[in-house]
């Protein structure tokens, strides 16, 4: 029986000291907040940010886990389920990091196409401008739609600058706004020349 | 069994001791459950953060981060406790008064970006009315280059905001909304001050005496007189007196203010006589008026001596009615269709007063006088 209950307390004393090791997941832990950073370097919390911050949460809440295990009983501590919740992180980060590029890329092609557009329909409203009767029927006027086509040029560089900055959905929105008054402007020329044929055609 | 059986036959208290350590051990391992309070706190918290909460409740978003890291961290040192003392009640009550707070801010959050989002349309629409309204008055006074520049510029803006208003971003759509007033009151300093000059008493008071002289004259002499309202952008001819015959016409490019120097564009205003009909002229036919006359050149030196007029610039001249169509814009000018300059020619002898006024119909004028940023 001695020997029974001598290697009883030699496992209890075993357990203590392994107990008494468990160490906070460090690396673990690096990795993850690594994982997190590079995620929101990436762009994360711009063109993903509802997924960046629940990961950026998740990574709170294991570290949280950290700090309940750190302030427990040594014989009690256990970071297991600080760790499982660090690689969850971990790989939630790597994950959606992964989309980053497609999201920005989507993003920046869909500004880059709006820029275009824009370019086209104020290159089309001068190409009209310069073909337009002399006068511009109604009250429109063509040192109005000049100045409007001036003002849509002057637009331009501002627009190119949201796309280097990578404002990708202002700029876009910026590209719309251009291309919908420049088609504007084109509009009211069309018309006053479509008036200006109406009356040659009346004197035919 | 065999050690159960053996240890009960050789010391019972052995057993005993070990029920004693296994009691202490194994609750060890199923510790209670943690309040579910505390997920639900932390989804508050992510739901405040979509709503927006750091923006429109940044105070009361900023206390309840507080108050719940302050419980976690409670939590925490509860869970530290050995188990058998650990009391997660006192955290569930605090937990849940914290997700109460948490329901008044996202209630909160929501007014605010409601009212937000009326009063960002509500300003949008009345900045569309003004650039609508500024729109016209440009086109009205022919002011082509810089106040449409900058009315572009604040249409721009209106749409984009329009975009954010469209995705909810009632920040990002106000910002654009500031730009585009910035834009707007540039363009009314451009556009108000000629604009004033039409509501302005002692000028339609002087425009009214040339309007009446000129006519009185035609009456008293039986002969025509030619009125010519910039504002309306048509020209009259009075026949002993009365109104015969009324043109469209086209002006200087700047042509509803008063000519001042050479090369201003500005359309003269003033009370002047045809003193040369030229048969042939770059732009058809055309009669020329005695511009400058007495009163500008008076006018002229005055505002020379105050400083108003460049000290090298001229007074200009050749002011003529003239063919060429009356869509394009003159340097100062008053141009005619052709078929219209040719009735004019024929019906206008030497010598005929011409009335060169901003409106001739001061009663039904200026009822577009745009409204002045800031104002309600």
């Amino acid at each position: 029986m001695k020997r029974l209950l001598k290697y009883f307390t030699y496992g209890l004393l075993v357990m203590f000291i392994l107990a008494g090791c468990a160490k906070q997941p460090t690396e673990d832990i690096n990795a993850a907040q690594k994982a997190v950073e590079d995620l929101k370097a990436a762009g994360g919390e711009k063109y993903i940010p509802e997924d960046t911050k629940k990961v950026d949460d998740n990574l709170s809440a294991a570290l949280n886990e950290i700090k309940a295990q750190d302030s427990k009983f040594a014989l009690s501590k256990n970071y297991d389920k600080a760790k499982q919740m660090l690689a969850q992180v971990k790989a939630d980060a790597e994950k959606v990091k992964t989309d980053v590029p497609s999201k920005k890329e989507e993003a920046k092609k869909n500004a880059l196409a709006g820029q275009e557009e824009a370019r086209a329909s104020i290159k089309e409203a001068k190409a009209l401008l310069s073909k337009a009767p002399i006068g511009k029927g109604a009250r429109a006027d063509i040192e109005a739609l000049k100045g409007d086509i001036k003002g849509l040029e002057d637009s331009v560089p501002e627009l190119q600058q949201l796309i280097e900055k990578e404002d990708y959905v202002v700029a876009t929105d910026k590209a719309k706004a251009i291309k919908e008054k420049a088609d504007g402007v084109s509009n009211q020329i069309k018309e006053a020349m479509q008036k200006v044929k109406g009356k040659e055609g009346g004197k035919k | 069994m065999a050690f159960f059986e053996y240890s009960d036959k050789r010391n019972p208290k052995i057993l005993v001791t070990l029920g004693f350590l296994l009691s202490l051990i194994l609750p060890g391992c199923s510790p209670p459950p943690l309040p579910p309070e505390v997920g639900l706190a932390e989804r508050m918290n992510h739901d405040l953060w979509k709503a927006q909460a750091h923006v429109y409740a940044s105070e009361e978003y900023q206390s309840y981060k507080t108050t719940l890291k302050n419980i976690m961290d409670d939590l925490i040192r509860e869970e530290a406790r050995f188990i058998w003392f650990r009391d997660y009640e006192p955290i569930a009550e605090r937990l849940k008064a914290v997700l109460r707070d948490g329901e008044g801010i996202l209630e909160k959050v929501q007014e605010r970006k409601e009212a937000k989002r009326v009063n960002t349309t509500r300003q949008l629409s009345d900045l569309e009315e003004r650039l609508t309204g500024l729109d016209r008055v440009s086109l009205t006074i022919n002011e082509g280059r810089l106040a449409r520049r900058s009315l572009i510029k604040a249409a721009l803006m209106i749409k984009e905001a329009g975009l954010f208003l469209d995705r909810g971003d009632y920040e990002g759509a106000a910002s654009r909304l500031t730009m585009a007033s910035g834009y707007i009151k540039a363009s009314e300093d451009i556009l108000v001050p000629i604009f004033n000059r039409y509501t302005d008493k002692t000028l339609i008071k002087k425009w009214r005496r040339w309007v009446d002289e000129a006519t009185a004259e035609s009456r008293e002499k039986g002969t025509s007189a030619i009125v010519v309202s910039k504002i309306d952008r048509n020209l009259s001819i009075y026949k002993r007196g009365r109104p015969f015959k009324t043109y469209e016409i086209g002006i200087g490019r700047n042509g509803l203010s008063d000519k001042l120097l050479a090369g201003d564009g500005a359309t003269p205003e003033g009370s002047y006589r045809v003193i040369k009909k030229l048969f042939r002229s770059r732009y058809r036919k055309a009669l020329l008026l005695n511009y400058p006359n007495d009163e500008d050149r008076r006018e002229f030196l005055r505002l020379k001596k105050m400083g108003l007029i460049p000290k090298r610039a001229g007074m200009g001249g050749l002011i003529e009615i003239h063919g060429g169509g009356k869509e394009g814009m003159t340097y100062g000018c008053v141009s005619l269709e052709n078929r219209d300059m040719d009735e004019v020619f024929k019906l206008v002898p030497l010598g005929t007063p011409v009335a060169i006024v901003g409106t001739a119909s001061p009663k039904d004028d200026i009822s577009i006088t745009p409204k002045k940023v800031g104002d309600d």
